[in-house]
């Protein structure tokens, strides 16, 4: 075959590999026809124009457009009539592609016999590439090295040991290590030092509320019901299952089964019921005047969303009102996988204030349950009562209930529901509880309910849940996933990057037996993650988002560990584990402004909890979060783009926890033995940044802070003032300009890129 | 430096930042680029190719009028309906499955017009109820769309179609699909800027913050909230007793050890990482001396009415929009509660009417005056419309409404809009659509048209797929534009 010309239209923006490969259909060619072409020729018969459609291998090839000329004519045609994709259609095809398309049919327009999408083929356990240097720490290593060497690429050296301590340490916990911690790793001189450090990160307890963040946002968790009125609700109790599930370090298959259908297992219990809140987390309407069959519909395609979101990777929502347009996903098929959730004892209208039925009461002793509260409680049935003149409303749960999941006793009928409409049932055909048929076989001793359908997602079979799962984690870590596009793996996505490292980690993780934490330290413990992220210039050109991970992963930190890290490094912060969310420092007004509720802040230390327990109005999210891009929770989130704005800017240096902890740090520094400002601000910089400063910098801080103490002492109305804000009392003991001046360098450092950043 | 490296130049760097999604996006890319730059600062902050053809306005103001104002009350006068007082609506015009459960369970549905008179006014003798007095004054100036409708019959899927062009969540708002596409037009102020008020008679129905959200597009893209209370820009504001000398210290450090880490580093999030704070510096300054509308000269301040003064209320708001108008924000998104007239409809529309009839009309005076209503897309309206069937009970002189999506009433001014117009008609009772219906995906269609850009074309793949404002859907109103 001969060499496709490459065409660079910009350098910067394209990664391209140096040597062209011969095209490969699966690769190459189907993500550009899908993209350009299967609007109007693809899976979505009502869309399907001129009878053509290329998404078919047989239907594709008997149609006779790649050996006829015709489909060469209507690429290379300049006539507006002839040209495809149709000039108005608003589907662009790059010359690029164009040309890639054109080499393709030259070539003889080569369709394998076995055309499936390589997501829908179940991961095979790929031969480990044979190591060749010492540089490989493990499997993940030789899979990127043999990649790198390939592209010519070396990887960069190990990072240094306060770096890749401040690394984990944030990625397994949400937090910066100690000042003492940082400390011993440098001085462990053993070679399981590394190793010592991550076995000791993955038995804390901020272990299991660091990683449950990314499923509380996937889960759309939050404390209220997310529409108009945004009323409140309870779902604390779930959040605590999930930490300690994670901090139990629960096999991953038993975690997605206790969560879809913990109220269906043999083994049951008030724990595994608590454990499926996790499908009640979706928004409740409970506007007025809303018509209840219209919104359980919602509710229950939510959760088919969510579950193809986070466990299949795929955009299942596109086939509530047609056929997917790019997948073999028909319509049927989602009201098939909506029959699995449609038996749910629930209202279509939430009540006013209070968790919809069905829940259950939790003991006053959670979490330390007897073994007589621990059993299984069958929820209290909706029971509607009409308020006003006609809008009927369920009971509410009260404050110590959770949400669960409960099965009718007569489940309601499905049908597939004409353009995803609740009032357009099509009644000719009732549907019955069925997975996607190109998505694997279902077993017959599966029942055909949700513990079925969690055994099927976790069958070691299964095409999609071990990959799209191993991926999540390794975005986690990296930043981005081997497949970029986490929230989809369907035609559409994006190819992995290393497939066949995203099939070794799979099957890897399916051999041990879902053991989250063996991964995340087979990850950590690599040297592709131990690298230097120093940027080589060359890389900065070449691969600047870092797929070929030729450096460590270099990213600012997420919304919640910045806040997190300036309570930690301040001493503010209050560890306690799990219990009701709590309500911060927040602008004044911030609800009131646009809603008919108030917020009603909290007081002394409740004030200083990790950010994943402040409470979650979903319609009025807390702002310093979002400013950092957090997932708003109002539908599935896994991947958000980080963006740098002035508003983030404005957070760090204004915001009154982050200026009480600048404040509260400082009276710290002055509370040392150490005396010398220099030696004090080491100290500080040291435990925000988990190293030592340069001379340089030093010399810069160090002279802010004569300045300020200078201004200070001219103007102490100032430094009071400065010193007033937040709750916490100040230390009348220490000088008030003194304080005032270390607060404002400490706010320096807090504002510091390194601050938010793992390095 | 020739012509051609310089765009290159520039589409590469935006690229760049785009790909590595550091961008420094719609805030303010200008500021990264140097001052012989700044003419070609749209093209170079905005989506390459956009505009897609010549705008006719430069910028939008919209006045989202919440909880659904009455149309019988407001624009669409029905004279007949007067004889047809208490009469039962037949189900054959009000079908029983379009009625909210607030009121479908009522034993009645009497009919009940609007007590409120009606005047047509200006040369063009647009018809207007009483409690808008200014607005009828300058009617000759809008275009009346009576024949407005949507699917959505609560407010929070209703309202959140009209921002985002779907009823579930997780869709950019309007204003963050034109900043996408459009850039800034100033480097010291965001491009789309959101604003609440209160209602007077009620505070009225709660909103949210994805009204002007981003969704699925960078956060960078939404809509930045000022406030009535508290900092205008959530942590605007340098902590009590810090000088603006010892924050510029405090930045100069900041930057120079910023800079130190980039050298040590090579990424280039460092720096977009210090440009942005440089903007937020300048924000600090350009955001206090742009609400400071007591600056305004007297005469200004009392066409706006009393409140013009007062942070937070609708008046103030709709004097900061010009403000804001003048300094290069494109998309102006006021939000205003308290139309949802369930009960006491006619005192609760006149009310509504006293806190903003006023103002509005001053905002399209002081517009005009300025010349800048020829390239600004001013609209006003609500999120459905409410039913000519009584709620509650029928009096003489009272009557409730409950949610009505089938027809209602908004209207549009400025740039390339036709002037002293009324477009649409409804049937007799005001319950549906007779004459050129206008869903909301077609007004979306048109204000993106105004702007420059083709709704069909503005799109950003999320989810593999390719999505827009108006779905798939909308059609540019052609009719009301001139």
């Amino acid at each position: 075959m001969s060499r496709l010309p490459i065409i660079i239209a910009c350098v910067f923006v394209e990664f391209l590999p140096l040597k062209a490969a011969p095209l490969n259909f699966s690769q190459d060619i189907r993500p550009i026809l899908s993209d350009s072409c299967y609007n109007c020729h693809g899976p979505d018969k009502k869309a399907r124009k001129a009878k053509l459609r290329l998404d078919d291998r047989s239907a594709a090839m008997e149609s006779g457009v790649f050996s006829d000329g015709e489909m060469m004519a209507r690429l290379t045609s300049n006539d507006p009539e002839m040209r495809m994709p149709p000039p108005d259609s608003n589907r662009v095809l790059s010359d690029e592609d164009r040309s890639k398309l054109v080499q393709w049919l030259k070539t003889g327009a080569e369709w394998p016999q076995d055309d499936r999408h390589w997501a829908f083929v179940p991961p095979v356990q790929p031969k480990i590439p044979e190591f060749q240097s010492k540089w490989e720490g493990n499997e993940i290593d030789a899979f990127i090295l043999r990649r790198l060497k390939k592209e010519q690429l070396t990887p960069s050296t190990e990072a240094d040991k306060a770096t890749l301590i401040r690394r984990v340490t944030f990625d397994l916990t949400g937090l910066p290590p100690t000042i003492q911690e940082t400390l011993a790793f440098i001085n462990d001189r053993s070679p399981k030092a590394y190793d010592k450090v991550v076995d000791r990160l993955l038995a804390s307890a901020r272990y299991g509320e660091h990683m449950a963040l990314g499923w509380l946002e996937a889960s759309r968790y939050a404390d209220t019901d997310g529409y108009q009125n945004d009323r409140l609700r309870y779902m604390w109790v779930w959040r605590d299952w999930l930490i300690k599930a994670l901090n139990d370090n629960m096999p991953f298959d038993r975690f997605v089964t206790e969560q879809m259908a913990g109220d269906l297992l043999t083994d049951r219990n008030f724990f595994t019921q608590v454990a499926t809140g996790f499908n009640r987390n979706h928004r409740i309407n409970s506007e007025g005047g809303s018509i209840p069959a219209e919104w359980i519909v919602e509710y229950v395609a939510d959760r088919v969303e969510t579950m193809g979101t986070m466990f299949l990777g795929l955009t299942l929502t596109c086939s509530r009102c047609h056929d997917h347009k790019y997948d073999p996903i028909a319509q049927k098929d989602f009201y098939r996988l909506f029959a699995f959730f449609n038996n749910i004892a629930e209202a279509g209208l939430g009540p006013n204030n209070g968790n919809s039925p069905p829940f259950v009461t939790v003991p006053k002793s959670w979490p330390d349950l007897s073994d007589e509260e621990a059993k299984f409680v069958v929820p209290e049935p909706v029971k509607i009562k009409v308020v006003q003149t006609s809008v009927p409303r369920p009971q509410s749960g009260a404050p110590n209930t959770v949400m669960v999941l409960h099965e009718l006793n007569q489940p309601r009928d499905t049908y597939l529901l004409n353009r995803g409409q609740y009032d357009q049932p099509d009644k000719s055909e009732k549907l019955q509880p069925a997975t996607p048929p190109i998505l694997g076989t279902w077993k017959n001793n599966w029942p055909r309910n949700r513990l079925g359908l969690a055994q099927w997602l976790m069958d070691s079979k299964h095409p999609l849940t071990a990959r799209v799962t191993v991926n999540r984690m390794w975005q986690h870590h990296f930043g981005l996933g081997l497949v970029k596009t986490s929230e989809n793996f369907g035609v559409q996505g994006e190819h992995p990057t290393h497939p066949e490292l995203l099939d070794w980690l799979a099957t890897e993780f399916i051999r041990q037996k879902w053991d989250l934490k063996a991964m995340h330290k087979l990850i950590v413990t690599s040297a592709t993650y131990r690298q230097t992220s120093v940027i080589k210039p060359e890389l900065l050109n070449r691969d600047p988002e870092n797929r070929l991970l030729a450096r460590g992963p270099r990213k600012r930190l997420t919304p919640y560990a910045i806040r997190d890290t300036a309570l930690f490094t301040s001493g503010l912060l209050n560890g306690q584990i799990g219990g009701p969310s709590v309500k911060p420092y927040m602008p004044p007004g911030i609800w009131k402004s646009i809603s008919n509720a108030a917020y009603k802040q909290d007081k002394g230390a409740r004030l200083y909890r990790r950010s994943m327990y402040t409470y979650w109005r979903r319609t009025i999210p807390p702002p310093t979060m979002m400013t950092f891009n957090a997932a708003e929770r109002e539908v599935c989130i896994v991947r958000k783009d980080l963006t740098t704005t002035p508003l983030q800017a404005l957070v760090l240096m204004n915001n009154k926890t982050f200026v009480e902890a600048a404040r509260f740090l400082a009276e710290r520094a002055l509370r040392l033995r150490i005396t010398e400002p220099h030696k004090r601000l080491e100290w500080v910089f040291h435990t925000v940044l988990s190293r030592n400063p340069t001379q340089d910098e030093l010399e810069v801080l160090v002279a802010d802070l004569n300045l300020y103490l200078n201004d200070f002492t001219k103007r102490p109305e100032d430094a009071k003032k400065l010193l007033m804000v937040g709750d916490k009392k100040v230390d009348a003991n220490l000088s008030a300009s003194e304080l005032a001046a270390y607060a404002l360098v400490i706010s320096t450092i807090f504002n510091l890129d390194e601050a938010i950043t793992q390095n | 430096m020739n012509a051609l490296n310089e765009i290159y130049e520039q589409h590469t760097r935006r690229a760049f930042l785009e790909r590595s999604t550091l961008g420094l996006g719609a805030f303010a890319l200008g500021s990264l680029l140097s001052a012989a730059n700044e003419k070609r600062r749209n093209a170079v902050s905005g989506l390459v190719g956009l505009p897609h053809f010549t705008p006719k306005v430069k910028r939008v103001i919209y006045l989202f009028q919440s909880g659904g104002p009455s149309q019988m009350d407001l624009f669409d006068y029905k004279p007949h309906l007067a004889s047809r007082y208490g009469e039962e609506v037949p189900e054959s015009i009000y079908p029983a499955e379009r009625k909210t459960t607030m009121t479908s369970g009522q034993k009645s549905f009497r009919c009940a017009p609007s007590i409120l008179k009606f005047a047509q006014h200006g040369q063009s003798g647009v018809w207007v109820s009483e409690p808008q007095k200014h607005l009828a004054q300058v009617v000759d100036d809008i275009c009346v769309i009576k024949s407005m409708y949507t699917e959505a019959i609560n407010h929070d899927p209703a309202a959140t179609l009209f921002q985002t062009g779907s009823v579930n969540p997780g869709r950019p708002s309007m204003g963050a699909w034109v900043s996408y596409g459009l850039g800034s037009e100033n480097s010291n102020l965001p491009a789309f800027v959101a604003m609440t008020s209160n209602g007077r008679a009620k505070a009225g129905q709660p909103l949210y913050d994805r009204l002007w959200g981003a969704g699925f597009l960078p956060g960078r893209f939404q809509g930045v909230k000022f406030r009535g209370q508290g900092d205008p820009i959530l942590d605007l504001y340098n902590p009590a007793g810090v000088t603006r000398a010892q924050r510029r210290r405090m930045l100069d450090s900041l930057n120079k050890l910023n800079e130190e880490q980039a050298g040590r580093f090579n990424d280039p999030a460092i720096s977009t990482r210090i440009a942005q704070y440089e903007l937020a510096f300048r924000m600090q300054m350009s955001v206090p001396e742009l609400i400071d509308v007591k600056s305004e000269p007297k005469h200004m301040l009392e066409m706006y009415g009393p409140d013009a003064a007062v942070p937070g209320r609708y008046a103030y708001n709709c004097l900061l929009a010009r403000r804001l108008a003048e300094r290069g924000v494109r998309f102006i998104q006021l939000y205003h509660r308290g139309w949802d007239a369930h009960g006491n409809a006619p005192k609760q529309v006149s009310t509504q009417c006293d806190g903003t009839d006023q103002p509005t009309a001053a905002l399209l005076r002081d517009l005009k005056q300025r010349g800048m209503l020829d390239d600004t897309l001013v609209i006003w309206g609500g999120e459905f419309g409410r039913t000519i069937y009584c709620q509650g009970k029928l009096t003489a002189q009272n009557y409730g409404r409950d949610h009505h999506p089938n027809c209602f009433a908004y209207w549009v001014a400025g740039g390339g809009v036709r002037k002293g117009m009324t477009y649409g008609e409804t049937d007799d009772y005001s319950v549906n659509v007779t004459e050129n219906p206008v869903h909301v995906h077609d007004l979306q269609a048109t204000i993106m048209h105004q702007l420059g850009i083709d709704h069909e074309r503005l799109t950003y793949r999320y989810q593999g797929r390719y999505f827009r404002l108006t779905d798939v859907h909308g059609k540019v109103v052609r009719d009301i534009l001139g």
